[in-house]
């Protein structure tokens, strides 16, 4: 049940990591679709 | 398909289904047969876990939306990082701890025998109508560009599934999307790349970005919000994972792929790897389409890509005139495209694409249909441009797309069949062995069920519109009920069964009188589900 993850220590800091991910992600996508989209 | 496709394809499907028993063959529990005597490691989970959700006509259609619409489609997957992160901290620990071999299982032991068992019915309905269109999805795409019959397709697909699926159970089925999802990616990667490679020497990759951007193709993300409009980023992040959140939480053809795991760990491991992976993967195959589309500015593309609907129209006296004004617009738009290119916004593009936008809607009109050739986009550039051995690669993916999932559903519906229905409610002490050969004759039933109701697709219209509206009428109750019963401790099972009862009529009265995106479905229904299950009376102590 507390096994850690292998990566940053605990689960919170790895749900916390994806959910940057996500808005890094977001983020990049909207500078994607602002440079080429019309 | 030349001689050297086939090999690609026969070898790929062989050493696919080979490896699969072999990684299966000490199958002796039903434990083993239905959960891998929950020994998976994350990676295999994973894997499965994607190759699961990446149906055919996902494959296939997602690279034609992208040429068609844009890749404002990627948002929809928006949501999906944000359930598995909640499905990580809550319901694996108590599907695990639970010691569960289905989620509708965890509802008797949360709630009451008749939850389980009303949930684990609409399950049945709900997957047992998919699971023939998933099967037929592929066929009827391949008939139009290989002339193959749509029948024989579908039984050679369904018996070669049915067959490892039956004979290995779920590790069979995890081991060989495993290797089907590799296929996939490769199969995607080589795709793209060979679409890049075969645009006009002068056309550079950013200038293919620019071309794709000026017709509106790299849409990523919409700001604007739209009740009816399920491809903005709002819609995708709440809705997509309120989507998400019932898909994989609720719905056994996902949740047997992590309750496979050795551990909590390796199961929340399998899901955060998909929270991560899965939008650059759409974002890849979205991609795939859009420099596509930019490939058909420089060489002609069909009239329409649906070879049999082109053929229709080519019969009509309408039709010389039709084609002569799409001829046109692709010059327009052609000559355009190099003024991008050049720095210089001539007008010609978007004069010339629209031109062609009407020629297709008139030449579909010629033969009284609308224009959808979505799904035919992609195979059409597929079987017309790839060399040798490539198609053969890609058609091997496709086949990897639909096996992968088609063998999740009958494996998820033999486990409840067995499981939540038969050793609950008809033979409850039977020893483990006649179990065993119970969920093996149900993998058969269920099989044999898929391919006997597959062309009940045919009537269905657009086939990934039909499963993904047929899934979000039930979705939603079946996620309130779960969130009742992970969030709400004191709401008993009358109360959750009663709520599932109205919210389950609530969809159906949102989708027969209102226009809201289905994905909104889940939200209404999920809530509705919740409010009433808390309003409910408690019983007296």
């Amino acid at each position: 049940m507390n096994e850690p993850p292998p990566v940053l220590g605990t689960w919170k800091r790895l749900y916390t990591a994806v959910a940057l991910y996500l808005a890094v992600v977001i983020v990049l996508f909207s500078l994607f679709t602002r440079a080429f989209n019309r | 398909m030349r001689p050297l496709d086939w090999a690609v394809l026969a070898a790929s499907l062989a050493f696919i289904i080979a490896y699969g028993l072999w990684k299966s063959r000490r199958t002796s529990t039903t434990s083993d047969y239905l959960l891998a005597g929950r020994q998976m490691p994350w990676y295999a989970m994973a894997l499965s876990i994607m190759a699961t959700q990446a149906s055919a006509i996902t494959f296939i259609s997602t690279t034609g939306q992208a040429y068609m619409d844009g890749m404002r489609f990627v948002q929809f997957y928006f949501g999906l990082p944000l359930a598995m992160i909640l499905i990580s901290a809550f319901v694996v620990p108590a599907f695990h701890g639970s010691g569960v071999y289905t989620a509708y299982e965890y509802l008797e032991q949360r709630f009451d025998a008749k939850t389980r068992a009303l949930v684990s019915v609409i399950f049945l309905i709900q997957r047992g109508l998919a699971v023939g269109v998933a099967l037929y999805a592929p066929a009827i795409v391949l008939a139009v560009i290989f002339g193959w019959p749509e029948e024989w397709t579908t039984v050679i697909m369904g018996v070669l599934t049915v067959f490892y699926t039956a004979a290995g159970g779920v590790k069979a089925v995890t081991w060989t999307d495993f290797q089907q999802m590799l296929i996939m990616m490769a199969g995607l990667c080589t795709a793209l790349i060979m679409a890049v490679w075969m645009l006009p020497s002068d056309v550079s990759f950013t200038g293919a970005l620019t071309v794709a951007g000026a017709a509106g193709r790299l849409n990523a993300v919409v700001t604007s919000f739209d009740w009816n409009d399920r491809y903005n980023v709002w819609n995708g992040l709440l809705g997509g994972m309120f989507l998400a959140l019932a898909y994989f939480g609720c719905d056994q053809s996902q949740v047997q792929r992590y309750l496979t795991g050795r551990s909590i760990a390796q199961s929340r491991l399998s899901l955060l790897f998909n929270a991560v992976a899965k939008i650059p993967m759409q974002f890849l195959i979205l991609l795939t389409g859009a420099v596509v589309f930019v490939f058909y500015t420089f060489e002609k593309p069909p009239l329409l890509f649906h070879a049999r609907e082109l053929e229709a129209a080519q019969k009509h006296a309408g039709y010389a005139q039709v084609s002569e004004r799409f001829d046109r617009g692709f010059e327009l738009r052609r000559t355009g495209a190099r003024d991008l290119l050049a720095g210089k916004d001539s007008g010609g593009f978007t004069r010339g694409q629209r031109a062609i936008d009407e020629a297709r809607r008139d030449a579909a009109r010629l033969t009284g249909e609308t224009v959808n050739d979505t799904n035919y986009v992609f195979l059409t550039f597929v079987t017309t441009y790839l060399p040798a051995g490539v198609v053969g690669l890609i058609m091997a993916a496709i086949f990897a797309a639909a096996m992968s999932t088609i063998s999740a559903e009958i494996n998820s519906l033999a486990t409840v069949s067995v499981i939540d229905i038969y050793r609950r409610f008809l033979a409850r002490d039977a020893p483990d062995r006649h179990y065993l050969s119970a969920s093996r004759w149900f993998t058969l039933f269920w099989g044999i069920y898929a391919v006997a109701t597959a062309r009940l697709g045919r009537g269905l219209g657009s086939l990934i519109e039909a499963v993904n509206q047929l899934g979000s009428l039930f979705y939603g109750s079946m996620l309130g009920v779960f969130v009742v019963a992970f969030l709400f401790k004191r709401v008993g099972g009358t109360a959750a069964f009663a709520g599932m009862l109205v919210g389950q009529a609530v969809i159906f009265a949102a989708a027969k009188f209102t226009s809201i995106s289905f994905l909104w479905f889940n939200v209404i229904g999920c809530l509705a589900v919740v409010a009433v299950a808390l309003a409910w009376p408690r019983p007296s102590r």
